[in-house]
C-alpha cells in the first residue's frame, strides 16, 4: 500500500474553514441578541464536556479545553486533538512525587460494597436519583432565573463541620486482610506514555495512565462486554470519589511540598471476585483502580473494572477481549482512533487505483464478465 | 491566622493576577533582581498512588510555571524567593516569585504581601466552605427496606 502526495485545493481547504466559522456565527445574522460563547459559560454550564476534554486530552487546562470546545462546536475528538497538539509544544519542567489521593477535596464521596463507611457518604452533584426527563422549563430560563438558583441554595446551605479528608474504604478491608498487601506490587518508577512506546507486556502504570486518556466511549464498550459476558470481574464499588486533589511540588527555595494548585478528579476502586493469590493461599478479594481528569465516573468505573481484567490477563494469559493488554490499550485512545478513522476520508486514489486494476485482472483471470 | 509558605501560593492565586503583579512590581522596585531560575511556563506530570495497591502512576499533566529569584536590597539585604504555580503563565511565576520573597524574608512591604495572603486564604476558605455544603446537604443514611419507618431524618 502507498500513499501519494497531492497537491490543489488549498482555495478549497480555506473555504471549508471558512465555512465552519460561519456555522458557528451563523446564528448572529440578523440577531443583535447572538453572543459568542463565553469561555466562562463552557466552563461552568458544560462542564461535564470541558471534564471529558481535559481527561482525554490528558492536560488539565479547563480554560483551553473549553476553548477548545468552542472552536470545534462541541465535538469532544477534535477538542482533546487540539488539546494535546498544544501540549505537544510545551516543555516538561516537573512532576509531581506519588500525590495520596485520600487528601482529596471531596464534593462527593459513594459506596455501593457498604451502607455506612467511615465519615459517611454524601451523594453530592449527581443525577443518579433524579428522573431522566426532559426540564422544559430551561428552554426559555431568563437571566434572573438563572442567577437566582446558585444564590437561593447557597442561602439556604447550612454551616457544615466535616473533616478535611476521608479515610479509603478499602484501607479498611485491607486492615481485615480482606485485600491482597500493598507492599509486594509497589513499583517506584511509573511508566511515561507521552515519552515510551507501548511495547508489551507493559507495567500496570502504563496501562492506568493510557486508560487514564483514553476516550470515554471506547473504555466504556470494553469494559461492557465484560460486565455482559465476557469476562467475570462482577465489581462491587468500595468506594467512589469526586474531588479536588492538591498538586504538591517541591517548593524551590525551601525544598518542602507546596500546594502548587488543584485538580478536579474522579476515583474509583472496585472490589471483584476473590481467589487465592497463590496456590493455597489465603483467597482474598481482588480488586481494580480507575481514575481520570474531571467529573466523570462511569469513565473511572469502567477504567477500574478493565484494571482488574487486565490484572488477570498478565496473570493468567487473556480468555476475553476485556482482559488482553494489547487489545485493551491500543484501542481506547480517542485521538489514535479518531485520526485513523478519519484518514479513511483523505484521497486514496493511487492505492484504489491499484484495487481495481487488480479487481478487473482476477476477474478476467477468472473468466467472470468484466 | 500565619499561614506556613507552603500554602502561600494557593492563597495567593485567589487574587486576580493584575492585582499581584501591580503590588510585585512595586515591592521590587527599590530591590535588585537576580533570577537564578528564568521563569518558565510549560507542563508538570501528575503522578498518583492509586488507591488498590498505592503503585505509581502518571494521570495526566498540568500547566505549569515556575521562577526562582533573589532580591537584594540597597542596604544588603538578600532575600530568596521562588513558586511553582499551576499556571500557564511566567509572568505569574516571577511575580509570586517576588512575592514570595518579599514575605518570607520581611523585606519592606511584607505587611501587604502578607495581607493578600490572607484575604487570599479567606476567599479559598469561602470556596471550601461552599463544596463542605455540598457534601452536608447530600449526606445519605441508606437503610435497609424495612428496618426504618423514615425515609429521611432532619437530624
Amino acid at each position: 500500500m502507498s500513499y501519494v502526495a497531492i497537491k490543489g485545493g488549498g482555495r478549497a481547504i480555506a473555504g471549508a474553514a471558512a465555512v465552519t466559522e460561519y456555522l458557528r456565527t451563523e446564528e448572529g445574522l440578523g440577531n443583535p441578541d447572538a453572543e459568542p460563547l463565553e469561555i466562562d459559560a463552557i466552563l461552568h454550564q458544560l462542564r461535564h464536556l470541558v471534564d471529558r476534554v481535559v481527561s482525554e486530552g490528558g492536560v488539565y487546562h479547563p480554560q483551553f479545553a473549553a476553548l477548545a470546545v468552542k472552536q470545534s462546536l462541541g465535538d469532544t475528538l477534535e477538542a482533546a486533538f487540539a488539546l494535546r497538539a498544544w501540549r505537544s509544544t510545551r516543555p516538561r519542567l516537573s512532576a509531581t512525587p506519588p500525590l495520596d489521593t485520600s487528601r482529596m477535596r471531596l464534593i462527593r464521596r459513594i459506596s455501593s460494597a457498604f451502607k455506612e463507611i467511615p465519615g459517611g457518604q454524601m451523594l453530592g452533584p449527581t443525577p443518579d436519583y433524579a428522573l431522566r426527563l426532559l426540564r422544559l422549563e430551561l428552554m426559555d430560563e431568563s437571566p434572573e432565573a438563572f442567577r437566582a438558583v446558585a444564590r437561593d441554595w447557597l442561602e439556604n446551605c447550612r454551616e457544615a463541620q466535616l473533616p478535611d479528608s476521608y479515610p479509603k474504604v478499602l484501607d479498611a478491608l485491607r486492615a481485615e486482610g480482606l485485600l491482597p498487601p500493598v507492599a509486594k506490587t509497589r513499583r517506584q518508577t511509573a511508566f511515561d506514555i507521552t515519552r515510551e512506546p507501548l511495547v508489551f507486556p507493559v507495567p500496570r502504570s502504563a496501562a492506568l495512565a493510557t486508560m487514564a486518556r483514553a476516550e470515554t466511549g471506547s473504555l466504556l464498550a470494553i469494559a461492557y462486554s465484560n460486565m455482559r459476558g465476557y469476562g467475570d470481574v462482577h465489581p462491587t464499588v468500595a468506594e467512589l470519589r469526586v474531588g479536588y486533589l492538591p498538586v504538591l511540588l517541591p517548593h524551590p527555595v525551601t525544598g518542602e511540598l507546596a500546594e502548587a494548585g488543584e485538580v478536579l478528579m474522579t476515583e474509583c476502586e472496585v472490589v471483584a471476585m476473590y481467589a487465592a493469590a497463590e496456590p493455597g493461599g489465603k483467597p482474598q478479594f481482588t480488586v481494580g483502580y480507575g481514575a481520570c481528569f474531571g467529573h466523570n465516573e462511569v469513565k473511572a468505573i469502567s477504567m477500574a473494572i478493565l484494571d482488574r481484567a487486565l490484572q488477570k490477563g498478565m496473570q493468567d494469559g487473556p480468555a476475553n477481549p476485556s482482559e488482553d493488554p494489547e487489545f485493551v490499550l491500543l484501542h481506547v485512545d480517542g485521538v489514535d482512533s479518531m485520526g485513523f478513522a478519519s484518514h479513511y476520508k483523505m484521497p486514496h486514489y493511487v492505492t484504489f487505483q491499484s484495487d481495481l486494476d487488480r479487481l478487473r485482472t482476477t476477474q478476467q483471470k477468472s473468466g467472470e464478465p468484466a | 491566622m500565619e499561614l506556613e509558605r507552603k500554602d502561600w501560593i494557593r492563597a495567593l492565586t485567589a487574587h486576580p493576577a493584575p492585582d499581584l503583579h501591580a503590588l510585585a512590581e512595586r515591592l521590587a522596585a527599590g530591590c535588585e533582581l537576580r533570577l537564578t531560575r528564568l521563569p518558565q511556563a510549560g507542563l508538570g506530570l501528575l503522578q498518583l498512588a492509586d488507591g488498590a495497591f498505592h503503585e505509581a502512576y502518571y494521570l495526566g499533566e498540568f500547566p505549569l510555571s515556575t521562577c526562582s529569584l533573589e532580591l537584594t536590597l540597597a542596604d544588603g539585604r538578600r532575600a530568596e524567593g521562588g513558586a511553582q504555580v499551576m499556571a500557564d503563565d511566567a509572568a505569574l511565576a516571577r511575580t509570586l516569585a517576588i512575592l514570595d520573597a518579599v514575605l518570607a524574608a520581611r523585606l519592606p512591604g511584607w505587611e501587604d504581601v502578607s495581607a493578600q495572603v490572607q484575604a487570599g486564604a479567606r476567599l479559598r476558605a469561602e470556596a471550601d466552605r461552599r463544596r463542605r455544603a455540598m457534601l452536608a446537604a447530600t449526606r445519605v443514611d441508606f437503610a435497609l427496606l424495612g428496618n426504618t419507618g423514615e425515609d429521611d431524618d432532619e437530624a
